[in-house]
This record gives C-alpha cells, sequence and structure tokens, in this order.
C-alpha cells in the first residue's frame, strides 16, 4: 500500500464515518432520553438522501440547488419524525419492548416502500456543489475536498451537539428528562415536548447525513438497512445513550471498513460485527458508556 | 365448573379434529399451487411456534431467528448435494446442526438481556448471511444451490405436503409438550420477572440458553422442510427480511398463545399472497397492517378472539344468574 492510498483510504474511512456518526449520534441521543430505539432510523437517513436528490433535480435551474436541499431536505425529515413521534410511538411507550421494536421495523417496511413509490427503484446520483467539488493538493497528495468538507460538518455537529447538551438552557431539560423522567415532569418540563423535541432532532440529524452523502455516494433503496446496522455497531462500541462514545465508534467504524476492504475485502462486513461482539461481552455498556 | 371444563376441552378437541380432517384430505380437492401454498403455512407455523418458544414463552425478543432457519435449510442442502449423504440422514442433521449454531450463538445473546440480546441475534444473524452470501466454493453465494437432489418419492407437491404435515404435526406436538411442562412454567416465570425467578434459584441464563438451543433446533427442522419443498436454498433465508416474517407471524396471530403463530402463519401468507399479486408496494401495506396491530390488536387474532369469547361467557353467566330468582 501507497502513501497515497493510505492517506486516501483514512479520509475516506474517517469522512464516511463522520456521515455515520450524524446518524448514529441521533439513534443514541433518542434512545438515551426516550428508551426507544429506533430501527427506523437508516429509513430516515434513507429518506433524507432521497429528498436531496427529489430537491436538487427539482432546483436544478436555481444555482446552488444543492445548498437548498441540504437546508431544507433535513428540515422536512425531523418534521416526519415529529409526526411518527406523536401520532406512533407517543401510544406505545408505556408498553413492552417489544412493542417499540416492532412498530419501527415497521416504519421500515412503510418508509422503504415509500420511497421506492415516489423516486423509483434506480441509483440516482448528486454531484457534488461548487465551493467543495474538486480536489485539494496537501504535502504532495491529493485529496478530494468534499471528503474534508464531510469531516468539517462531522466535527461541527458533533461540538455543537456537545454544547447544546452540556451548556444551555434546552439541554438540561433533556438531561433532566434522560436522568429522571418522573422528576423533571415533576418539576415542570414538559416531558412529551422534550421528547418530541429530541425525537426531531435525532430525525433531523439522520435527514441531514442523508443529504450529505449522496455525493460521495448513490441513493438507492437498501441503504436504509445497511445503514442502521452499521449504526447499530458504532452505539454499542461506543455506547448506547453516549455522544462522544457514538463520535469515537463511528472513526473506529470508518476506518475498519474502509482498511478492512483492503485487507480481506470479503470479510470487511464480519470485522466489524466481530469488534461488536468482543465489546459487548468485555464491556457491555460501550467504551465510553456506563455501566447501569 | 366441571362441565365448563369439558366444553372447553370438547371444543379445541372438535377444532383439532376438523383442522386435521381439513389437512389430510386437502390434497384431494385442492389445486395444488393451493397446496403448496398451504405447505408453506406449514412451515412457517412451525418458524413461527418455535420463535415464539423464545419471544412470547421467554420474554427474549430475537430478530435473527433466520439465520438459524438458513442453516437447517442449508444444511440439509449442502450434505445433499456436495456429500450425497442419504436423504433421511440429510434431512436429522439439519435441526443437530442449527442447535449447535444455536448453542453457540445463544451462549453470547444470553449473556446480555433486552436491547442487547436483541442487538446480538440481529448481529450473528447477519453473520451468518455474510458467511452464506460470500462463502461462494461451499454455500454457493448469492446464487445459492439449486436443483437439490430430493428423493424422487417427494417429486409430487402431494407427497412434499403430507412430508411436511408430518413432520411439523410431530414438531408442534413436542413443543406443546414443552410449553406445559415445569420447563416451560419456569421459562414463563423468567419471562414474568428474572430476579424473581433467580431468587427461588432458577438458573436465568441457563433456562434462556436451553430455549435458544430448542429454539434453533426447530427453526432449522422448519429450514430443512422448506429446503426439500423448494429444492433449492439462497442466501435470502438468512436474510432480516425472512426474520421480520416470523415476527410478524407471531404478533398477528399473538404471542401469548400457543396457537398464535399457527394462526398468525395462515393468515399472514393468504394476505401477502393476495396483496403482493395486485401491488409491488406490498411492503408498504405489511408496514401499515403492523402498526395497526401494535396500535390496537396487541394480543394477535387469537388473543382478540379468545378476549371477546370470555366476555360472551362471562355474559352469558350474568344473564344466568339473574335467570334465577
Amino acid at each position: 500500500m501507497t502513501w497515497e492510498a493510505l492517506a486516501g483510504q483514512t479520509l475516506s474511512g474517517i469522512s464516511v464515518g463522520m456521515v455515520l456518526f450524524l446518524i448514529a449520534a441521533g439513534l443514541s441521543i433518542i434512545f438515551g432520553t426516550l428508551k426507544v430505539l429506533n430501527l427506523a432510523h437508516g429509513s430516515l437517513y434513507m429518506t433524507g438522501s432521497f429528498l436531496c436528490y427529489g430537491l436538487t433535480s427539482l432546483l436544478s435551474q436555481i444555482p446552488g440547488a444543492y445548498w437548498w436541499a441540504l437546508l431544507f431536505a433535513p428540515i422536512l425529515v425531523a418534521v416526519l419524525g415529529g409526526i411518527i413521534e406523536i401520532f406512533l410511538l407517543r401510544r406505545i411507550y408505556d408498553q413492552e419492548m417489544l412493542y417499540q421494536y416492532i412498530l419501527t421495523f415497521a416504519l421500515i417496511l412503510i418508509l422503504g416502500d415509500a420511497c421506492k413509490f415516489l423516486f423509483g427503484v434506480g441509483y440516482q446520483t448528486v454531484a457534488a456543489p461548487w465551493p467543495v467539488n474538486g480536489k485539494v493538493f496537501l504535502w504532495g497528495l491529493s485529496f478530494p475536498v468534499y471528503n474534508l468538507f464531510l469531516i468539517g460538518c462531522g466535527l461541527a455537529v458533533f461540538l455543537g451537539l456537545i454544547v447544546l447538551m452540556r451548556y444551555t438552557a434546552l439541554g438540561r431539560n433533556v438531561r433532566a428528562v434522560t436522568y429522571n423522567r418522573e422528576m423533571a415532569n415533576a418539576l415542570g418540563i414538559n416531558v412529551p415536548k422534550v421528547y418530541t423535541g429530541v425525537f426531531m432532532l435525532g430525525s433531523y440529524l439522520a435527514g441531514l447525513a442523508g443529504t450529505l452523502m449522496p455525493p460521495m455516494s448513490v441513493v438507492a433503496l437498501g441503504s436504509d438497512m445497511a445503514v442502521i446496522i452499521e449504526c447499530f455497531i458504532i452505539v454499542v462500541i461506543g455506547g448506547l445513550g453516549s455522544l462522544p462514545g457514538a463520535f469515537l465508534g463511528a472513526i473506529i467504524l470508518g476506518l475498519l471498513n474502509a482498511f478492512g476492504i483492503y485487507i480481506i475485502p470479503k470479510l470487511a462486513v464480519a470485522f466489524a460485527f466481530m469488534l461488536m461482539i468482543v465489546v459487548l461481552i468485555i464491556r457491555p455498556w460501550g467504551l465510553l458508556g456506563k455501566p447501569e | 365448573m366441571t362441565k365448563n371444563f369439558a366444553t372447553k376441552v370438547f371444543s379445541i378437541g372438535f377444532w383439532l379434529i376438523v383442522s386435521a380432517i381439513f389437512l389430510l384430505t386437502l390434497p384431494l380437492f385442492l389445486q395444488a399451487s393451493w397446496v403448496s401454498l398451504i405447505n408453506e403455512m406449514l412451515i412457517m407455523a412451525l418458524a413461527g411456534t418455535a420463535l415464539n418458544l423464545m419471544l412470547g414463552y421467554g420474554g427474549m425478543v430475537s430478530f435473527g431467528p433466520a439465520g438459524l432457519y438458513a442453516v437447517g435449510a442449508y444444511t440439509t442442502a449442502i450434505l445433499l448435494t456436495r456429500y450425497g449423504l442419504p436423504f433421511p440422514l440429510a434431512v436429522l442433521a439439519a435441526p443437530l446442526a442449527a442447535a449447535a449454531v444455536g448453542l453457540i450463538v445463544g451462549w453470547f445473546c444470553v449473556r446480555r438481556s433486552a436491547v442487547y440480546f436483541a442487538l446480538l441475534t440481529l448481529a450473528f444473524a447477519q453473520i451468518i448471511w455474510t458467511v452464506i452470501f460470500e462463502w461462494y466454493d461451499f454455500t454457493g453465494g448469492d446464487n445459492g444451490i439449486v436443483s437439490i437432489p430430493i428423493p424422487e418419492l417427494l417429486y409430487s407437491i402431494t407427497h412434499v405436503y403430507y412430508f411436511s404435515l408430518a413432520v411439523v404435526t410431530v414438531c408442534l406436538f413436542l413443543l406443546w409438550k414443552i410449553v406445559h411442562s415445569p420447563f416451560g412454567t419456569t421459562l414463563q416465570a423468567i419471562r414474568e420477572n428474572p430476579m424473581r425467578a433467580e431468587f427461588i434459584a432458577v438458573h436465568v441464563r441457563r433456562y434462556q440458553l436451553a430455549v435458544f438451543v430448542l429454539s434453533s433446533f426447530f427453526l432449522g427442522v422448519a429450514g430443512s422442510l422448506f429446503c426439500v419443498f423448494a429444492g433449492s436454498v439462497f442466501p435470502d433465508y438468512a436474510h432480516w427480511v425472512k426474520s421480520t416474517d416470523m415476527l410478524v407471524v407471531c404478533l398477528l396471530g399473538g404471542i401469548y398463545h400457543f396457537a398464535g403463530p399457527i394462526v398468525g402463519s395462515g393468515v399472514y401468507i393468504l394476505i401477502s399472497k393476495i396483496i403482493s399479486k395486485n401491488t409491488t408496494y406490498w411492503m408498504f401495506f405489511l408496514g401499515i397492517i403492523v402498526v395497526i396491530l401494535v396500535l390496537y390488536m396487541r394480543n394477535g387474532l387469537v388473543g382478540f378472539a379468545a378476549e371477546k369469547l370470555a366476555q360472551m361467557k362471562n355474559r352469558s353467566e350474568v344473564k344466568k344468574n339473574k335467570d334465577v330468582p
């Protein structure tokens, strides 16, 4: 492996990891607060990427169509998430976990076929938009600018989320609800509103990831399931409910995928699963999670 | 009281006899396509009941039953095609192989509960799928294994049907026995409250592992039967979609009743055939059905029917009491 290939793989591994981080962070925040493992989170991501494709082709006459899509597609996904939380999830919080799984599983089927109906079965592509297309040369090696842009976005969202959670009144309310739902309710925090808000935030992150990914890969059906399984691995490695954990897990998984393909192409997928199993056995609460 | 009990037994026995007569004679008057549809229902009923042993009785939500089902199917397929083993041996080996894999997978999975258990089962099922998908030399990869040498006796759909019927009946009887044994009762105690079960000296993990292996065993039987029925195997058998099918079958029928997955299987396969004939978007409608089930009919069809029956019985008893001055 040459230096150039090594650097290239590292960069693309980390940038894919950043996109996965956005989805896993949403999944993790939702699980932390609502105690719901949203199996349909990958479907929200896929919906976001199809919306990105739809909006960019709809607005193709307008300059900077992609940036408009980047603005609106995640918001639409967040609204969709809000609808899901208010009309479906809210009714089964007090039920057994099984029903949450099954309900969110049903959403995978519904959203998957809805995307198929609205956007067709073909593979779609979205070109990387102007200032972040092309390549940049550093230390004699060339890197796609878009990958650097993704890494920047991931870092910005990571820091933004940490600030939001730790240093704002909003984040304090969310943490209070996460810590003790009844007590927070007694202290006058509107718990259902926090739940809806957190679910919408998680959905927004999934939609954002869905919008950021297409210029680097393709928009296709089936990405929902591929992504959700990778996100499970990330949150299990990092610790369910932990933001820094999701960040670390995403980078590990991104690098593992990028280099696994080089070493044993056929078993690249299995590597990640094996890592997840090892973590679950040795440190079931994840690398950066807290034991219950 | 005794009379009520007698009528209950009579009604269950009555229904068993009616369905037995129907199932035994149906190849005489139904078209081959219907017979194969009912064959599919039988196999799915067995798979669903095997999964429900964990889900309904053990309270362990597994997302990976399809992995073990596929182990059963591929064991029979590979033993017949690659090693030319006699047919009975190849079929008998399937549940044993599935149980062996179930023992390994289960050993890891039962160490964690709730979310982690579900995720681990999903991960292992995906690993099984990946192995089947990538190991071209052994499993045929995504081409699957086709034209498996099934004995000539089982070429006709009627014969396959009777073969499946016999095996499924025996397995369901065994499962019924397991559920109604002290083992089954302990299992339900664990479902209700694992901590209390531990307090009365039940080795919770060991029981959970045992039920994992038993469930895998019967999933292996179901997989092997499907392999014999279809004459081919594909990696799709291990796919998460197949696991969803099984979960939905259990939920549709009702997970707290033994008959749940059996009824669920019949209704589910019928509905899916009807919907998929008319639209390519049948997953959408399946999703809607599941949402309605979860929101309004959590105990499934059998649970719903049992509830209504109990209400009717109550009402008639109240009436009777009123009549007496």
